[in-house]
């Protein structure tokens, strides 16, 4: 059985937030949502200020507080590592995102169209004639597909009001043997993803001779997210700017 | 002790009579029941966007609310009812005899609005109630809510008030009204024999044993939501479930002394509440007051001396910062009402006006800290160096709680008018004119 696991090499992360945009476009989440999210940091005062990178994404954690809470086991951890999300049984409680300590849950606050690109009025009968009656316009159908030995409906985002999402590593790519989108986006190849007990992975072979560390290592959680260079965030670090997007 | 009923009004205790102060309070109710609904509906249509509730994180946001508080809070009103009538029973408090239907009623009510509240709170409120039956893992502390609370204690504090009017209501049956039919269903043949009065007797006592663990077990699970949680500063550690009871405690007392006094007011000639069971109430309520001081107090020195880390932060936030005034004021309230309660002990004068002044600082103390446990560790106490957060509450979310108090409001207000609110004879507790020995299980 496969373990998957990402590296994230802060050395080469530029910042550029290309994996956050492929992350939304392959997933279909709504704008205020950021399943992946590259925090871009400034330490000290001008004009000896540093800029630092931090890409996050759900940890995928072995010890996931997430999946412990969840009180109808809608989060569940697969197997093969993966934590994921059965968005046809969670309830909306919340209590995953208040258990993880990563921040990277996000809850449908309305209805998953309705907060897609508010510019555009979805429902306008031009832009109806044009994407053929499709909201949004385009729509993976593998999102909406069953997946794993427990067949549920796990990937992607978007498909309820009320239910929680997150990262799912790109279950329906990686199914077919396919790198999660923001790997397979960052032009730098920042993001490693692979099987880790498999010793001739990509990740493997990258992580080998580093000494990687792991985000809230204290927490317990046992992530399976590895970073390597640069250095774990501290309360010093001030955001330069956050994201706009709102519901 | 002669049957309590008066051959020119019929039923005993104003029940059947709707009288014009009723209707005014049921029109009010209705009313902000009404808006309640509307303000549900309207977050129900568009989405719970409509309320302040955000996700934390990067959106900046709490994502547990004032309605996540108010199931804290009212689920912790539950407690002293059911205690107190539990505690009257097994230690024979004979004054306190007169509210033991009071008492049980608000832990029935507060359950029910404290779970629809839960619900409330979901995003997916019919999938919550079908997957809780058919997915809930024990592992879950909120499990632990759902099943303890409400199964263990909601059917403990029905059985109670069943048994505990069983011969109230064949009394009842006896008398022509419209209520007839209800009286008889809820006597449901019971002839007040020797052995019968013993026989729920027994099942009293042992329910009144078993229901305190349960409800200790239960209110303790609610605290653990929060106390089990290591990726959020302020919530991890053992204290929470005590710290939980013990708000609970005095938050529901603080409850039973005002609806007890709203009883009495309006029952008028009827009242057989007198100042002695103000005088026990008052004096429960400053052991439990005490106690929930003396936590807040070891709450803000931990505070003080929260090294420069997230503690920090929330320290900062609650001592300084946004949060400040509540975390103030619900200290002042608590000090408040506990010295007026020290006052009246002192001086062995337990005035009714002064008790319910002091019950509603508590009462509203209590609220205020259940806030400042769910709130601030979600804006203010994230890990990793996003920027703080904010909440308040929106008009939404505040019509929808109204209503929920006013649900509550109506439940009391309507049983009041279809059954006798203060026992007309308490058989389970024994006196000389019932004829039989006292007798324990
Ligand atoms: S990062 Fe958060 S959501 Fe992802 S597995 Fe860990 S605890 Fe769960
Ligand atoms: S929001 Fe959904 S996935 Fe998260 S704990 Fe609740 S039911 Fe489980």
């Amino acid at each position: 059985m496969p373990k998957y696991s990402m590296a994230v090499d802060l050395e080469r992360c530029q910042g550029c937030r290309a994996c956050m945009t492929a992350c939304k476009v392959e997933n279909n989440t709504v704008v205020s949502n950021n399943w992946m999210y590259v925090f871009r940091f400034e330490e000290g005062s001008y004009p000896e200020t540093e800029m630092s990178f931090l890409p996050r994404q759900c940890q995928h954690c072995d010890n996931a507080p997430c999946a412990k809470v969840c009180p109808v086991g809608a989060r569940f951890k697969r197997e093969d590592g993966i934590v994921l999300t059965d968005s046809d049984r969670c309830i909306g409680c919340r209590y995953c995102e208040l258990a993880c300590p990563y921040g990277v849950n996000y809850y449908n606050w309305q209805k998953p169209e309705k907060g897609q690109y508010d510019i555009v009025d979805w429902h306008d009968d031009d832009i109806q004639s044009a994407t053929g009656g499709a909201i949004p316009p385009y729509r993976n159908p593998d999102l909406d597909e069953l997946y794993g030995e427990e067949q549920r409906r796990t990937a992607g985002g978007g498909h309820a009001k009320g239910v929680i999402e997150k990262c799912t590593f790109c279950v329906h790519r990686v199914e077919k043997g396919l790198d999660p989108a923001c790997a397979d986006t960052c032009p730098t190849d920042a993001l490693i993803f692979g099987d880790i007990e498999d010793p001739e992975s990509p990740i493997s072979l990258y992580l080998k001779d580093q000494s990687p560390w792991q985000l809230l290592e204290e927490a317990g959680t046992k992530p399976n997210v590895y970073y390597i260079g640069g250095k774990p965030p501290n309360k010093e670090l001030k955001e330069i700017e956050r994201p706009k997007a709102t519901v | 002790m002669a049957v309590e009923t008066r051959p020119d009004v019929g039923l005993p205790q104003g029940v059947g009579r709707l009288t014009l102060k009723w209707k005014a309070f049921l029109l009010v109710a209705l009313a902000v029941l009404g808006f309640g609904l509307f303000a549900y509906g309207y977050e129900q249509a568009n989405g719970m966007s409509v309320t302040s509730l955000r996700s934390t994180g990067t959106m900046g946001g709490a994502t547990w609310g004032l309605y996540v508080v108010m199931v804290e809070y009212f689920i912790g009103v539950s407690l002293a009812g059911i205690v107190i009538a539990a505690v009257s029973r097994v230690f024979r408090i004979v004054e306190l005899r007169p509210i033991a239907r009071i008492a049980e009623l608000l832990t029935v009510a507060s359950l029910m609005v404290g779970l629809l509240a839960v619900i409330i709170d979901l995003g997916q409120p019919l999938r919550g109630i079908k997957n809780m039956l058919l997915y809930a893992r024990p592992q879950s502390a909120f499990f632990g809510t759902f099943t303890l609370v409400a199964g263990g204690v909601f059917l403990s504090a029905l059985a109670y008030l069943f048994l505990g009017g069983r011969r109230d209501a064949a009394e009842l049956a006896e008398i022509p009204s419209r209520l007839q039919w209800f009286h008889r269903l809820w006597a449901s043949g019971y002839t007040d024999s020797v052995d019968e009065r013993d026989r729920h007797r027994r099942v009293m006592f042992w329910l009144s044993v078993g229901i305190v663990p349960l409800i200790v077990i239960a209110l303790s699970t609610e605290g653990l939501v929060f106390g089990v949680q290591v990726g959020r500063p302020g919530w991890f550690g053992s204290l929470q479930g005590p710290d939980f009871l013990v708000l609970a405690a005095a938050s529901g007392l603080a409850n039973l002394v005002v609806l007890s006094a709203i009883v009495r007011r309006a029952l008028g000639d009827w009242n057989r509440i007198d100042a002695a069971v103000f005088k026990w109430l008052g004096r429960f309520l400053l052991v439990a007051a005490s106690a929930a001081l003396y936590f807040m107090v070891v709450e803000l020195f931990t505070l003080l001396y929260a090294t420069p880390s997230d503690e920090r932060q929330l320290a900062d936030a609650l001592l300084t910062g946004t949060y400040a005034w509540i975390f103030w004021l619900s200290i002042g309230l608590m000090t408040l009402g506990l010295g007026l309660l020290i006052a009246q002990a002192a001086s062995s004068n337990w005035r009714i006006g002064t008790l319910v002044v002091a019950s509603v600082a508590i009462s509203t103390a209590a609220l205020a800290e259940r806030y400042l446990t769910v709130i601030p560790s979600q804006t203010h106490a994230t890990l990793l160096p996003y920027d703080t957060g904010s909440y308040f509450p929106n008009w939404v979310e505040f019509s929808v709680v109204a209503g929920l108090f006013a649900f509550g409001a109506l439940l009391i207000g309507l049983f009041m008018k279809v059954f006798p609110i203060i026992p007309m004879r308490d058989h389970l507790i024994p006196t000389q004119d019932d004829g039989v020995e006292a007798t324990n299980a």
